[in-house]
């Protein structure tokens, strides 16, 4: 049991705020319940070790041992993978605990991966390190299901991630647009869907809350074939899914640091449209025509679709009925960039106030819920908008160093103004 | 589920995670066995893959065909058609886009490069183009090869043994002066 609790235990039972019988009772209950949930600790240790074990023989293997004659290679190529698989089968049979699943089952990924590398170094195949990576991941994908393990989980989202950007970014003759990354991910969405419903609470939620839509993100760049001003939308519209995932009912109530998505969506969004807001963004596409038959457009019109459905979702579950604007941010968005054919210098302006809106907007949620990382966050992005302006505007020096001052006396006077409503609210208390 | 059931799916698992590699091995295996021995002039250079170790690049001689058929895709895949000069080494006799029933030569399959229309040579890549070797030797591998000999003041002749059926090639080995590049690597490092 935590020292900490035990501690707390004893200093109520000597403020006579519980009985001694109270007390074991409490005693009692932690201790079962730490007899009855698996030491996560040496799971995770279990995990690392896998890890290291399975990165170090692709490494000693990678040596490429000229001495040994190529049957022998063959062998080693097999030999890990063999072991692992009698192993994880052992973990499978006798149902063992989920140290050994996890472990067995992360020592098993590296030996597929291993195997496959030593078999093409032994007889000089050629091929694209993506398809080798992808060949890898769909060999593996049972394995979370029938282990129920996190680390293969998230090893399988890490390498989906690895082979859609050497597919997309770096592939070394001609771009392709990975398509079988969304595959990938779809295929992981029912193990993340059973972690929500059974695991809501867990620490492991957290991170798949963090690792999913940073994945999405960073790969959403290489479905951008050539029109890269659709990919400016395109992100703008992901990060109003996230957003909006972020505010449903499920997460909205969830701490900040396990809701990744609202997170992630709203300093993406602002992202976005600072990257807007400059002038020259807008001007240099003045002239070009909206190209509809595009894979962006189409890509652009699914999130879109996607988005709009998750808000209306989360509307009709809201008893208040509110929305904030951060969730409408994607609509405005794609309704200016679609007018920027038929009024220049029109996003602009609308950009800028829009980002106005959502500091006050921000420091508005900060306020009421009483969040000091909000409100600030909130004065940020005005900071950041007037910092921005400052390139681009011909006002005077004065009067941006005034701008400056005010945000500046804002920062403290409204931080302090919440310090005090915080403080009054605790001796009412 | 019940523990049967999820051991036989992964038995299904193991199945198809021992079948990838050894099919591999099996169609490798196959055209060395039956294939047609070739040999390519080449010139090494050394880069390495993060999984896969130290290997030598293998710049060929032949990776350029002229021909006036200017409407080449890059990556579009190409029916390389080959036979041997006098001196016994690999030259391109023809390519296509599709498998020719008159031309009785060996072909193998590559993927189109640019299209230069100056000189009207297509470029072709040549998908044996990897050499594994022990990461020690790999740079002194692309080193040793580039070096001018004392005696003669020119490169080493340099090329790679290809074992080429129905479309399928496998490099088996690069030969330098006559001698494995493995072997021809250590006796110039105890030379030097």
């Amino acid at each position: 049991m935590n020292s900490k609790i035990r501690n707390d235990i004893k200093e109520l039972v000597l403020e006579q705020v519980i009985s001694q019988e109270t007390a074991s009772k409490i005693e009692t209950y932690y201790e079962s319940k730490e007899n009855d949930s698996p030491n996560k600790l040496f799971t995770v240790f279990a995990v690392l070790g896998s890890i290291l074990v399975g990165l170090g023989i692709i490494l000693i293997l990678a040596h490429n041992w000229d001495h040994f004659s190529r049957s022998i290679k063959t062998f080693f190529a097999f030999l890990p993978l063999v072991i692992a698989q009698v192993v994880v089968g052992y973990s499978i049979l006798k149902n063992k605990s989920a140290t050994w699943k996890e472990s067995s089952g992360v020592f098993l990924f590296f030996a597929v991966g291993s195997s496959m590398a030593l078999v093409s170094q032994i007889y000089n195949i050629p091929g694209e390190l993506s398809s080798y990576l992808l060949t890898w991941v769909l060999l593996c994908l049972p394995l979370v299901y029938l282990l129920k393990s996190n680390a293969l989980a998230i090893l399988h989202i890490a390498f989906s991630t690895y082979y859609a950007c050497e597919y997309g970014y770096f592939y070394n003759s001609v771009m392709g647009t990975p398509w079988l990354f969304v595959l990938l991910i779809v295929s992981i969405l029912p193990y993340y869907f059973t972690l929500l419903k059974i695991k809501a609470s867990s620490n492991i939620v957290s991170i798949f809350n963090w690792l999913l839509p940073l994945c999405v993100i960073i790969v959403l760049g290489a479905f951008v074939d050539d029109n890269e001003f659709l990919g400016f939308l395109m992100y703008v519209v992901l990060f109003g899914v996230f957003y909006n995932l972020g505010m449903l009912p499920y997460f909205k109530n969830e701490k900040l640091r396990r809701n990744g998505y609202l997170v992630l969506g709203s300093l993406g969004t602002i992202f976005m449209l600072i990257l807007t807001s400059f002038k020259w963004f807008w001007q240099d596409r003045f002239n070009d025509a909206v190209p509809f038959n595009s894979q962006e457009f189409y890509i652009s019109a699914v999130l879109f679709l996607s988005a709009l459905g998750i808000l209306t979702y989360g509307y009709l579950k809201n008893q208040h009925k509110k929305v904030n604007l951060f969730q409408l941010v994607f609509i405005i968005f794609s309704i200016l960039f679609f007018l920027n054919s038929i009024i220049n210098a029109f996003p602009v302006i609308i950009i800028n106030l829009l980002i106005l809106v959502l500091g006050v907007v921000a420091i508005k949620i900060g306020a009421s819920k009483l969040h000091f990382g909000v409100l600030n966050y909130g004065l940020l992005i005005i900071s950041l908008l007037i910092v921005c302006r400052f390139f681009d505007t011909n006002m005077s020096f004065v009067v941006r160093g005034l701008l400056f001052v005010v945000v500046g006396v804002g920062f403290f006077f409204v931080n302090y103004l919440m310090l005090k409503k915080q403080k009054s609210i605790k001796s009412f208390k | 589920m019940k523990t049967i059931h999820l051991f036989i799916i992964f038995l299904i698992v193991v199945v198809a995670q021992l079948f990838i590699p050894t099919q591999m091995i099996l169609n490798q295996e196959s055209v060395l066995k039956y294939g047609t021995i070739y040999k390519f002039k080449t010139q090494p250079m050394d880069p390495s893959d993060p999984f896969k170790g130290k290997y030598i690049n293998l710049n060929y001689e032949i990776d350029t065909f002229k021909t006036p058929d200017s409407s080449w895709q890059r990556n579009e895949t190409i029916y390389v058609y080959i036979e041997t000069d006098s001196l016994g080494y690999s030259k391109i006799d023809q390519i296509s886009r599709t498998i020719l029933d008159d031309n009785k030569n060996d072909y193998f399959l590559a993927k189109a490069g640019w299209y230069s229309k100056f000189d009207h040579k297509l470029n072709i890549k040549i998908p044996f183009n990897r050499f594994y070797m022990e990461e020690t030797k790999a740079y002194d591998a692309e080193v040793v090869t580039n070096r001018p000999q004392n005696t003669t003041d020119s490169l080493l002749t340099t090329y790679a043994l290809v074992y080429v059926k129905e479309g399928e090639a496998v490099l088996n080995d690069v030969l330098v002066d006559g001698m494995s590049i493995k072997d021809f690597v250590e006796r110039e490092s105890e030379k030097h």
